[in-house]
């Protein structure tokens, strides 16, 4: 009974202490995740303010028209589809018409 | 034998001297002097420094950013733990750029902590950081950043120092912008290092709340870019443009040229970063026509086809002769709009009256403030009638004696392209928190009435008039209906008082598609040189910037409109 005592009570003080000894490893993981977002969000926020001047609108149009040579569309080259609003019916489709020459035809519609 | 007993007494007393002085030393240390020295030991080893969460960030309509934080290194040093201030200034000078004499005076100072440089690249801090100089601390503070350089710089306006907000929008939303200020306590430990306490990284001030704008970032490049050009073409003093949507009072594009890179203001003058869109005033000239016009049909003193008599281009009015550009006879009303008649306009505002043609003035918005949310707007020059001197209602009716903004102006335009209502212009759509919950929406405002549908339609017609056969030709784009007016007016001379025969300001106000209007706009040309007329230079500025803006817009020209729906009832 006595040993089964000191088993349970050495059993407690190990399980208190790795308790003890496992939330200072996990404080320091916490501690060193909490750093390196930080580092994260401050490469993400210098990749932003990157990413916002490299797209600016300016900078494309200088490339475009300087690099590449590209030109404003010019006047009747843009042509805008709309998507059909719902409900409205597709319109049949137009027949194709389809020429002959008159002495191809049979002789009965000739005339 | 132990010692004799004068020896212990001796040897007893000696003691108790020595405790005597240490006790007397403690009461003076911990007592009499406490209050003081505990402040020297606070002053030497710790420091309040106040720190403010990331500013929150500006973007446009679709999330493009425009404004927004990113943490750099600040420099401090504390003097009381250097030993040798010119030897750490001469280390610390080639890395910052700055002279060693003015780090070693800061480094002087009596002082428990003093900035070296504030807010340095981010490689400079790096390179501090691996000298490790005594007594010298690097700590991230936010900067703000343009990542656009000078795009809608009038309307961002900038931050300072600081991270407050100082003008435009960065000042206008200064309360939603601005992050949480925490004051943080900067301790020395043991080794005389500065450390942060552990509770800074734990709970990080909460950053402030995002504004998303009405701003399209293409509309407003396009926009700057034509000014731009138009500007330097002209050889003019300034300029100004701003496109809005009609129908709700949404700003889409706003401008200034000269602009500004709002990353580096340090060296500009204030006179630079002025948004002359709300707070300049001028005398819109003919483009106040418009108003004068849809008073008139809206009173039904005139309809488009009522006769006119141009007087042969001069007419006396109180003892002064008002001219027209050519000599004019009879003429329809809406001739006369197209033609930009100032006999026909100064005619059209007698019939109309002081009292009714004040009351349409102030109901199209002018002489008060259109409360767009940005600060320094100002409400223009519109005196009451009992001011108006006996040639007033000639000279408003032709637009001078009368000061109005390039907001106001387009705001009235806009009016009569939504049907005679009046919205309220504004750029913020959306504040949003760092987590992206809503947390306030700004919807399109009614601000009253001015004139009937039937009116605004009829002046729509008018207008269409002047782009198709008058004065705004230059403005008409191929395959769209395009409403317009130009001005061009005289300036006042500042030396003489009277109107300068060489100082002009050229304009052109109008929206498109006529039938249909998505966008209204104003262009503002601010003594140009040469040519200055409004239908010279403001109007192809309207045409190349509408066409384009259109184009991106994907609104169909009035043809491909036709075509679709009959390819739709079919």
């Amino acid at each position: 009974m006595k040993m089964v005592t000191i088993l349970a009570g050495l059993i407690l003080v190990f399980v208190f202490v790795w308790e003890r000894v496992d939330t200072v490893r996990v404080g320091y993981q916490i501690e060193r995740s909490k750093a390196q977002k930080l580092l994260l969000e401050r490469e993400r926020d210098q990749l932003q303010v990157r990413f916002s001047s490299l797209t600016a609108p300016e900078r494309i149009a200088k490339m475009a028209t300087e690099r590449l040579g590209m030109i404003q569309p010019q006047q009747g080259q843009v042509v805008t589809v709309h998507e059909r609003p719902e409900g409205i019916p597709v319109p049949p489709p137009v027949p194709n018409e389809v020429r002959v020459a008159k002495n191809d035809l049979p002789k009965r519609l000739r005339e | 034998m132990g010692p004799s007993r004068p020896r212990r007494y001796l040897v007893l007393i000696l003691l108790l001297c020595g405790f005597g002085l240490i006790l007397f030393r403690l009461v003076t240390l911990q007592v009499l002097q406490a209050a003081e020295l505990t402040a020297k030991a606070d002053r030497q080893h710790q420091k309040s420094v106040t720190f403010e969460g990331a500013r929150g960030a500006i973007t446009d309509r679709h999330g493009k950013v425009l404004a927004m934080n990113m943490e750099v290194p600040s420099v401090f040093g504390v003097p009381t733990a250097l030993e040798n201030p010119l030897r750490v200034a001469r280390h610390l000078a080639p890395v910052l750029h700055i002279r060693s004499d003015e780090i070693e005076k800061k480094l002087r100072q009596d002082r428990s902590f003093v900035w070296v440089a504030r807010k340095v690249l981010p490689e400079q801090g790096r390179q501090l950081e691996q000298m490790s100089l005594e007594g010298i601390g690097v700590v991230m503070e936010g900067r703000r950043f343009y990542p656009k350089g000078p795009l809608l710089s009038h309307v961002l306006g900038f931050a300072g120092i600081d991270g407050e907000g100082l003008e435009g929008l960065e000042r206008r939303y200064e309360p939603h912008l601005h992050g949480e200020k925490r004051i943080t306590i900067l301790q020395r430990d043991a080794l005389g290092r500065t450390v942060f306490p552990k509770g800074l990284a734990e709970q990080p001030p909460t950053p402030g709340h995002a504004l998303t704008l009405t701003i399209d970032e293409v509309v407003q490049y396009i926009a700057e870019k034509e000014l731009e050009e138009a500007v330097n073409h002209a050889h003019a003093k300034a300029g100004t443009i701003i496109v809005l949507d009609p129908q709700s009072g949404a700003i889409l594009a706003m401008a200034v040229s000269p602009r500004f890179d709002p990353n580096a203001v340090a060296a500009l003058t204030p006179d630079r970063w002025r948004n002359r869109a709300l707070t300049d005033t001028y005398e819109p000239g003919s483009t106040m026509k418009v108003v004068v016009a849809a008073a008139a049909l809206e009173e039904h003193l005139m309809t488009p086809g009522t006769m006119v008599f141009g007087e042969n281009g001069r007419m006396l009015v109180a003892n002064t002769t008002i001219h027209d550009h050519e000599k004019l006879g009879w003429m329809t009303f809406a001739q006369m709009i197209q033609k930009s008649s100032n006999i026909g306009a100064a005619k059209t505002g007698m019939i109309l009256g002081e009292q009714r043609l004040y009351r349409y003035l102030q109901g199209f918005g002018f002489g008060q403030k259109t409360d767009i949310d940005l600060p320094g707007e100002v409400s223009g020059l519109l005196k009451p009638p009992k001011e108006w001197g006996r040639r007033s209602l000639a000279s408003i009716s032709m637009g001078q004696e009368i000061g109005v903004t390039p907001i106001q102006m387009v705001t009235a335009a806009a009016t009569l392209a939504n049907g005679g209502v009046m919205m309220k212009p504004y750029l913020v759509s959306e504040v949003r928190d760092q987590k992206g919950h809503l947390l306030k929406e700004f919807r399109p405002q009614v601000k009253r009435r001015a004139v009937s549908p039937e009116t605004a339609r009829t002046m729509t017609t008018i207008l269409e008039g002047v782009v198709m056969n008058g004065t705004g030709a230059k403005a008409a784009i191929p395959g769209y209906r395009v409403a317009g007016k130009t001005g061009t007016a005289q300036k006042i001379d500042s030396r003489t008082g009277a109107y300068s025969a060489t100082q002009f300001v050229g304009s052109f106000v109008g929206y498109v598609p006529a039938d249909a209007p998505r966008l209204a706009m104003i262009i503002v040309i601010d003594e140009p040189q040469g040519e200055a007329w409004g239908g010279t230079i403001a109007a192809p500025v309207f045409r190349r910037v509408g066409e384009q803006v259109l184009n991106y817009l994907g609104v169909p020209p009035s043809g491909q409109v036709k075509v679709a729906m009959a390819a739709q009832g079919r």
